[in-house]
C-alpha cells in the first residue's frame, strides 16, 4: 500500500465513527457486504476509494479492474465495487472497451480540495532568484502533520523518485527535516515509516548539529540533496527549502549554503 | 497523493476515445432517479396487473396460498434477473437497453434476436395498452352521457379514443424525455393512489389477517409452476429504465437503482392486492375466479358505491402511463438501430429542440396504434384480440431476458470482472427463465391465445430474415451494432488534450 493515508495501521479512528464503530464487527474477519462497510467504516472505505483512484492514476489509462484489485491487494468483490462506485460518480470513467479505466474530469475536484494552495508570488520570486542563481534543483515543500507536500518543484531539475522522496521520511533530505522535527517535537511518527528507533534519532543528531537535512546517494548515485528548515510562529516547522546538487556539492555547500538560509529566511514571513 | 497530482498536473493522452458520442443528440443527462423511476414502473402498469393478475393466477393454482406464493417465485426470479440486467446498467449507457447490452456481450446476431424480442414486447404491450387505455375510457365516456349508453356500443368510439390516446402519446414521447417521464409519473401515481386506496379499503373492511388464506390445499407442483410464470408476465416491463441510459443523470447508479426498486415495490404491491382481494373473497365465501372484475365486485359486496369507476379511471391511467413508457423504450432501440445503419439513417434522427428520436417515434406510433384501431372498426372483440397481443409481448419480454442474463457472464468474463456470485445469479436466472419460456408457450399454445405465440415465433423469423438480408448488404454491420453513450474525450482527465481515435472525425 503506497497511499501515505494518515497513520495507517494504528486503529480506526473511533471517535470519527461514533457510536457506529460499535456496531461494525470489531476485527471484521469475514468481509461483511460492502454496503454496510461503507457505513460503518467509512474512514476506511474513503481510504479505499481513494487508493483506487491513486491506482488509476499511477497505472495510467486502461488499467482493467482485475489489476487495480491485484496491485492494491483487494478482495475482488470489493473493489469491483468501489470502481463501480467512483464510475458512478465520474471520478472514473470505463473505456469503450469496456474492460480499462481512466481517471474522470471530475477528479480535478477531488485535488482542488486536497492539493496545498500555491505559494504567494513573492514566494516564487524568492525561489527565481535561487535558481538563477545557484546550480541544482530548488525544490519549496510544505510540511503537514506527517507529510510532504510539494510546493514548488524545481521543473528544470525534476526528482528522481518525487513519490518516493516525498512518502520515505527516512530517504530524502525534506523527509529527514521533517522526521527529525516530529521526534525532537515528541510528534508521533507515520505508522508507514519503517526506518528502526536508532536510525530516527541518528537522523535527528545530524540534522541537528547541521542546522539541515542531508541525504547522499539515496535516490541517484553521485546525487544527493540538503533541505534547510522554514518556521512559523513560535518555530514551528512549517516548510521545508531543499537544494538537490551532484554528492560533492552537499557534502561540501560551501556560500551555497549562505545562499540558502537568506533565501529560507525570506521565505519565513511569506509561508510562515 | 503524487501520482493522482501528477496525472491533473499533466494529465497522460487517452488513447482510443472519439470527441463526440454515438448517440449524440439525445438529451444527454437531463432526468434524475424519480422520471427514471417512473419510467420503469408505468412500463409495468402495476394497477392493471394488480386488479386482473390475482384472478388470472387463482385460476390456474387453485389455491390462495399457492397464488401468494406463486407471486412471491415470480418476484424473486424477476429479482434475479433485475440483478442480472443491472451488471449492464452499472456498465454500459444505452438507449438500445437489452438489445444494447447482448450485442455488446453476445455480438451482433444475438443482439439482433434480442432486439426483435424486446421490440415485439414493446409494441405489443403498447398495443395492449393504448387498447385498454381506449376500451376503459370509451366506457366512461358512455357512463358519462347516457344518451349514448342506451344506443348499442359503436365501434367508432373506442376507435376515435384509441386515435386520441395515441396522438397524446406521439406528443409526450416526442416533446422532450423529461415531460414524458413526468407525464407518466403523474398519470401512474394516480393511477397507483387509486388502487392502493382500494386494497386498503378492503382490508379494512374486511380485517387484515385471515390465515386460512395461507392454505396450499389442492395446488399440485405443476399447477403451481404454470401458476408462477403466469405471474412473471406481470412483472415484465422493469428493464426499460435501461432505454434511458443515455439521458439519466447518474446513469450507473439511477438506472440500476429503479430497476431494483421497480421489481421490490411492484412485487410488494401485487402481494398486497393478492392478499386483500383472497381474503376479501373469502370472507364472501365465494371463489375469485368466477369474477370478471374481482376488485369491483368485492367493493359492492362490501357496500362501497362508486368503486366501478374510480377502479375504470385507475386502469385507464395506468394503461396510458404503460403505453407512453413502453413507445418512449421502443423508439430508443429503433434510434439505436437506425444510428447502427440496422435500419434506415433517418431512424437516428434526433429533433434539435426536444433532443428526442423523432423520426423512430413518428414512425412507430402510428403502426402501434393502427393495429387495435381497425381490430375495433372490424368489429372483433377488442379484448380477446389484446390478450392474444399480450401473449406475444410476454413471449418476447421472456425471450429478451433469456439472452441478456446469458449474456451476462460472458462479458464479465471477457473484461475479467466475474465473480462466482454474479455468475451464478445470472446462470439460474437464464436457467429459469429458459423454463418459464418454454412453459409459458407449451401453456399459450393450447389456449385460445395460441395465435398469441403464433405471433411472437412469426415476428421473430421476420426480425431474423431482416437482419440476414441487411447483413448481406452491409457486412459491417457487424461491427457496427451495439451503439452506446461512449465516453468521449472530454469525460476524462485532461480534457481536449487527448488525440481523437484514429480514424476519427
Amino acid at each position: 500500500m503506497t497511499w501515505p493515508g494518515p497513520r495507517e495501521g494504528q486503529g480506526l479512528p473511533g471517535p470519527v465513527t461514533g457510536g457506529r464503530a460499535e456496531l461494525a464487527p470489531a476485527s471484521g474477519p469475514t468481509a461483511p457486504p460492502a454496503a454496510i462497510e461503507l457505513r460503518g467504516r467509512q474512514p476506511k472505505a474513503i481510504h479505499s476509494a481513494l487508493s483506487v483512484i491513486e491506482e488509476v492514476a499511477r497505472s495510467g489509462p486502461g488499467v482493467t479492474a482485475q489489476e487495480i484489485s491485484v496491485a492494491l491487494g483487494m478482495p475482488r468483490a470489493t473493489a469491483y465495487r468501489l470502481i463501480a462506485l467512483l464510475v458512478e460518480d465520474e471520478y472514473l470513467v470505463r473505456m469503450p472497451d469496456l474492460r480499462g479505466f481512466a481517471l474522470g474530469r471530475k477528479v480535478v475536484e477531488l485535488a482542488s480540495l486536497v492539493a496545498p494552495p500555491p505559494p504567494p508570488r513573492a514566494a516564487r520570486s524568492v525561489l527565481d532568484a535561487l535558481r538563477g542563481h545557484i546550480r541544482g534543483g530548488i525544490h519549496l515543500v510544505r510540511y503537514d502533520g506527517d507529510r510532504v507536500q510539494p510546493l514548488d518543484l524545481d521543473p528544470d531539475f525534476p526528482l528522481t523518485d518525487e513519490a518516493r522522496a516525498l512518502r520515505e521520511l527516512d530517504a530524502s533530505a525534506m523527509g529527514r527535516l521533517l522526521l527529525a522535527e516530529l521526534a525532537a517535537t515528541g510528534q508521533p511518527l507515520p505508522g508507514t515509516l519503517r526506518a528502526s528507533a536508532e536510525r530516527v534519532i541518528e537522523i535527528r543528531r545530524e540534522t541537528e548539529s547541521a542546522g539541515f537535512a542531508r541525504q547522499v546517494a539515496e535516490f541517484s548515485r553521485g546525487y544527493g540533496c540538503i533541505a534547510l528548515p522554514i518556521r512559523g510562529p513560535r518555530g514551528r516547522l512549517v516548510a521545508g527549502l531543499a537544494l538537490s546538487a551532484p554528492a560533492t556539492r552537499v557534502a561540501d555547500p560551501g556560500d551555497v549554503l549562505d545562499r540558502l538560509r537568506d533565501g529560507a529566511r525570506s521565505l519565513e514571513p511569506l509561508l510562515g | 497523493m503524487t501520482a493522482l497530482e501528477r496525472a491533473i498536473a499533466s494529465p497522460p493522452p487517452v488513447p482510443g476515445l472519439g470527441r463526440r458520442s454515438p448517440v449524440e443528440g439525445l438529451d444527454r443527462r437531463s432526468v434524475g432517479f424519480v422520471d427514471v423511476l417512473a419510467q420503469s414502473v408505468s412500463a409495468m402498469a402495476p394497477s392493471a396487473a394488480a386488479t386482473l393478475l390475482p384472478a388470472l393466477v387463482a385460476g390456474v393454482v387453485g389455491s390462495p396460498g399457492g397464488t401468494l406464493l406463486a407471486l412471491g417465485t415470480a418476484l424473486l426470479l424477476s429479482l434475479l434477473v433485475a440483478g442480472s440486467v443491472n451488471e449492464f446498467a452499472r456498465r454500459i449507457a444505452a438507449a438500445g437497453s437489452l438489445y444494447t447490452y447482448v450485442a455488446r456481450s453476445l455480438g451482433a446476431g444475438a443482439g439482433m434476436a434480442t432486439g426483435t424480442a424486446l421490440l415485439l414486447g414493446y409494441g405489443f404491450i403498447s398495443m395492449f395498452a393504448l387498447t385498454g387505455a381506449g376500451h376503459t375510457a370509451a366506457l366512461l365516456l358512455g357512463r358519462a352521457t347516457p344518451a349514448s349508453a342506451a344506443a348499442p356500443a359503436s365501434p367508432l368510439l373506442p376507435a376515435a379514443v384509441i386515435a386520441v390516446l395515441a396522438a397524446v402519446v406521439f406528443l409526450v414521447v416526442a416533446g422532450g424525455v423529461r415531460l414524458s417521464t413526468r407525464v407518466t409519473l403523474v398519470v401512474e401515481s394516480v393511477s397507483v393512489v387509486i388502487i392502493l386506496a382500494l386494497v386498503v379499503a378492503l382490508l379494512v373492511t374486511v380485517g387484515p389477517v385471515d390465515v386460512g388464506v395461507l392454505s396450499l390445499e389442492g395446488t399440485s407442483p405443476a399447477a403451481f409452476a404454470v401458476g408462477a410464470v403466469l405471474a412473471v408476465t406481470a412483472f415484465v416491463g422493469f428493464e426499460t429504465p435501461t432505454s434511458l441510459g443515455v439521458e439519466a443523470r447518474r446513469p450507473y447508479s439511477a438506472i440500476p437503482r429503479a430497476v431494483r426498486w421497480t421489481v421490490l415495490g411492484a412485487g410488494g404491491f401485487y402481494l398486497l392486492a393478492c392478499y386483500s382481494q383472497l381474503v376479501g373473497f373469502r370472507a364472501l365465501g365465494l371463489d375469485i375466479t368466477s369474477s370478471d372484475s374481482p376488485v369491483d365486485d368485492l367493493a359492492s359486496a362490501n357496500g362501497v358505491e362508486g368503486v366501478g369507476l374510480m377502479l375504470d379511471v385507475g386502469i385507464a391511467a395506468s394503461c396510458l402511463a404503460c403505453a407512453i413508457a413502453s413507445m418512449m423504450a421502443l423508439a430508443r432501440v429503433l434510434f439505436s438501430m437506425g444510428r447502427e445503419g440496422v435500419l434506415p439513417a433517418a431512424f437516428g434522427r434526433t429533433h434539435p429542440r426536444f433532443r428526442t428520436p423523432l423520426v423512430a417515434v413518428a414512425a412507430s406510433v402510428p403502426v402501434v396504434a393502427a393495429v387495435p384501431i381497425v381490430t375495433a372498426l372490424a368489429g372483433v372483440a377488442l379484448w380477446d384480440a389484446m390478450r392474444v397481443l399480450l401473449v406475444a409481448s410476454a413471449a418476447g419480454y421472456i425471450t429478451a431476458y433469456l439472452l441478456a442474463c446469458v449474456a451476462v457472464p460472458v462479458l464479465l468474463r471477457r473484461i475479467g470482472e466475474l465473480t462466482a456470485a454474479v455468475g451464478l445469479r445470472a446462470v439460474s436466472a437464464a436457467v429459469l427463465l429458459g423454463g418459464a419460456l418454454v412453459a409459458y408457450l407449451a401453456l399459450e399454445v393450447t389456449s385460445e391465445r395460441w395465435a398469441g405465440v403464433l405471433v411472437f415465433a412469426v415476428g421473430m423469423a421476420a426480425g431474423g430474415i431482416s437482419y440476414a438480408i441487411a447483413l448481406s448488404r452491409r457486412p459491417w454491420l457487424r461491427a457496427t451494432i451495439g451503439v452506446y453513450d461512449e465516453p468521449v474525450a472530454a469525460d476524462v482527465l485532461g480534457a481536449g488534450s487527448a488525440p481523437a481515435a484514429p480514424g476519427g472525425e
